[in-house]
């Protein structure tokens, strides 16, 4: 899914560059990569949310 | 101060991005081309937050500062420290040097990845703060030569990154690793996998998600016990504490020189007893707040002339008892007193094998000079644990699970010496006794081979909390202050 990331990444600043009139477009695209990102992190520690150590 | 125009923010922000996706996100994807080295999930989820910050100044620089950008530019340097802290924590309380792949510059990367995020949030910080309010205008911005650079090396580094993912991780649905492999252009070498995706539990604190134990809540039924056939330790005779307490009883100790008995409670009360239990020799109220956390007192023991109380997080305090302490220097300390009991020292101890357990006994070895705690094991942590620590430094200096001797029998596979909740200890002649309050059983332990040497059915017990030694007898102290007095029983034969 990282690499799937990447390429939704790189997609919404190619249409920064190349497309700039798509901009809503390209920000879903961020908001979309942020969310999945937060999705893998999730993933990677889902044994436990919270840093183990004493609160 | 001259504030900034939207003009020369953006100028300045191709700069911060061509920093940052030029520094540390190019050299993370450098350290894999160059030294194979392959994050895991959480290092990918960081980097992959880092770019997400540049984009988002590629962002500004293309359409001017609009607030929806600033607002996903904030929360994504918020979520970047979390994963950086999270990530970090699963290393930062190891042993020296000890840490996850090579270090960069004496530090490892997911320590690197909290400096880049929190600098990442001061530039935010710095660049708002300067910033001329202006609405921006609508519509996308010519960009200049520094911002077209920036969109360039950005897309060149993202892209850079996706064939590395491709990889490491592989393409959808696969995910990244916890433990990945080493990076590798030869696809015969790449492992690609779903172990992430495990149904594990989701909580919020994992292996430290400990309920407090609570023993008073357990079977007493011996024969329900995870040991078979046990042989039957009849109570001899009870016994009262007849000193007036504060609370229930929650730890007990017998002085085999003096025959005088220290006993705690739910409370937080320490009293030292003469040897019939009826009158009060020195008593005090430990402060719980004062200065490290006292969780419920559970255990007692002599140290000499010193006595010893442990709370179940295993935080243990020394006590003596001597007539020239003053109340008011001791007001610090304690909750109450009677102006003649100091305390020499507060300390927390240190297990390994016994880690993220609570304990519920304490007991002193003579012959060895060690403390002797036993853990209460938990719905996490599976263990009937020993702990013994020097008495010099309240150290740990050994630890072990007992092993079954001969003539004890588990009464099913499922079933183990964990099942047992100790709530009382005492040592006698190379023994330790332990009480469990689960199934009423008394365990004999031969500290010199690590050994469950014996085990008795003690039917008629009522939430004990405390095990001490009197002559040939065995005292087992219950919370409501009543004691069972058993015949101690001789060691087995060899």
């Amino acid at each position: 899914m990282e690499f799937l990331n990447f390429l939704l990444i790189l997609w919404a600043a190619w249409l920064l560059w190349r497309r700039p009139e798509r901009e809503r477009l390209a920000f879903r695209l961020l908001v979309i990569s942020c969310l999945l990102m937060a999705l893998c992190f999730l993933i990677g520690s889902h044994g436990s949310l919270v840093p183990g150590v004493n609160l | 101060m001259t504030p900034l125009s939207e003009d020369r923010l953006r100028r300045i922000l191709a700069w911060v991005v061509i920093v940052l996706v030029g520094g540390p996100v190019l050299s993370a994807v450098l350290l894999g081309v160059l030294h194979g080295d392959s994050p895991c999930i959480l290092c990918w989820a960081e980097r992959t937050g880092m770019v997400l910050i540049g984009l988002c100044g590629l962002f500004v620089i293309r359409y001017g500062p609009k607030p929806r950008y600033l607002g996903v530019v904030i929360l994504l340097g918020v979520w970047g420290v979390y994963m950086s802290l999270r990530h970090s924590s699963l290393h930062l309380a190891r042993d020296v040097g000890q840490g996850f792949s090579a270090p960069i510059l004496g530090a490892h990367t997911y320590v690197w990845a909290l400096v880049i995020y929190v600098v990442a949030l001061i530039v935010i910080g710095v660049l708002l703060l300067l910033l001329r309010e202006i609405a921006p205008a609508e519509g996308a911005r010519t960009v200049g030569r520094t911002g077209r650079f920036a969109i360039a090396l950005f897309i060149v580094v993202v892209a850079a990154n996706a064939l590395q993912a491709f990889a490491s991780t592989g393409p959808p649905p696969f995910f990244g690793q916890g433990d990945p492999v080493r990076l590798s252009w030869n696809p015969k070498h790449w492992v690609w996998s779903f172990e992430e995706l495990k149904p594990y539990v989701i909580s919020l604190r994992g292996s430290w998600s400990i309920p407090a134990p609570d023993p008073a809540h357990t079977d007493p039924d011996p024969a329900h016990g995870p040991l078979t056939g046990l042989p039957a330790l009849p109570v001899s005779g009870w016994e009262k504490i007849g000193a007036p307490l504060d609370g229930a009883v929650s730890g007990f100790a017998r002085d085999s020189a003096t025959g005088r008995f220290l006993v705690t409670t739910d409370q937080y009360g320490v009293y030292l007893l003469d040897s019939t239990l009826t009158r009060v020799l020195h008593h005090v109220v430990m402060d719980p707040g004062f200065s490290v956390d006292l969780s419920r007192l559970t255990g007692a023991a002599f140290l000499g002339d010193t006595l010893a109380v442990l709370s179940t997080n295993k935080t243990w305090a020394l006590l003596l008892p001597a007539q020239g302490a003053a109340a008011d220097s001791e007001w610090r300390h304690f909750l109450e007193t009677d102006g003649r009991m100091g305390e020499v020292g507060l300390g927390r101890f240190q297990t390994v094998r016994a880690h993220l357990m609570y304990a519920l006994a304490l007991a002193f070895d003579p012959g060895a000079q060690e403390l002797i705690t036993v853990s209460a094991p938990n719905p996490r942590h599976r263990q009937l644990v020993v702990s013994r620590f020097a008495r010099r430094d309240m150290t740990l200096s050994s630890e072990f699970a007992p092993r079954l001797g001969p003539g004890l029998t588990l009464a099913g596979p499922a079933r183990t010496l964990a099942d047992y909740v100790v709530t009382g200890a005492a040592v006698a002649g190379g023994r330790l006794y332990a009480i469990s309050a689960a199934y009423s059983t008394l365990l004999a332990m031969d500290l010199a081979s690590r050994t469950l040497t014996s085990a008795y059915a003690v039917s008629g017990l009522s939430h004990p909390v405390g095990l001490a030694v009197r002559g040939p007898d065995l005292l087992v102290a219950q919370a409501d202050g009543r004691i069972a007095v058993l015949r101690r029983p001789p060691p087995p034969a060899p």
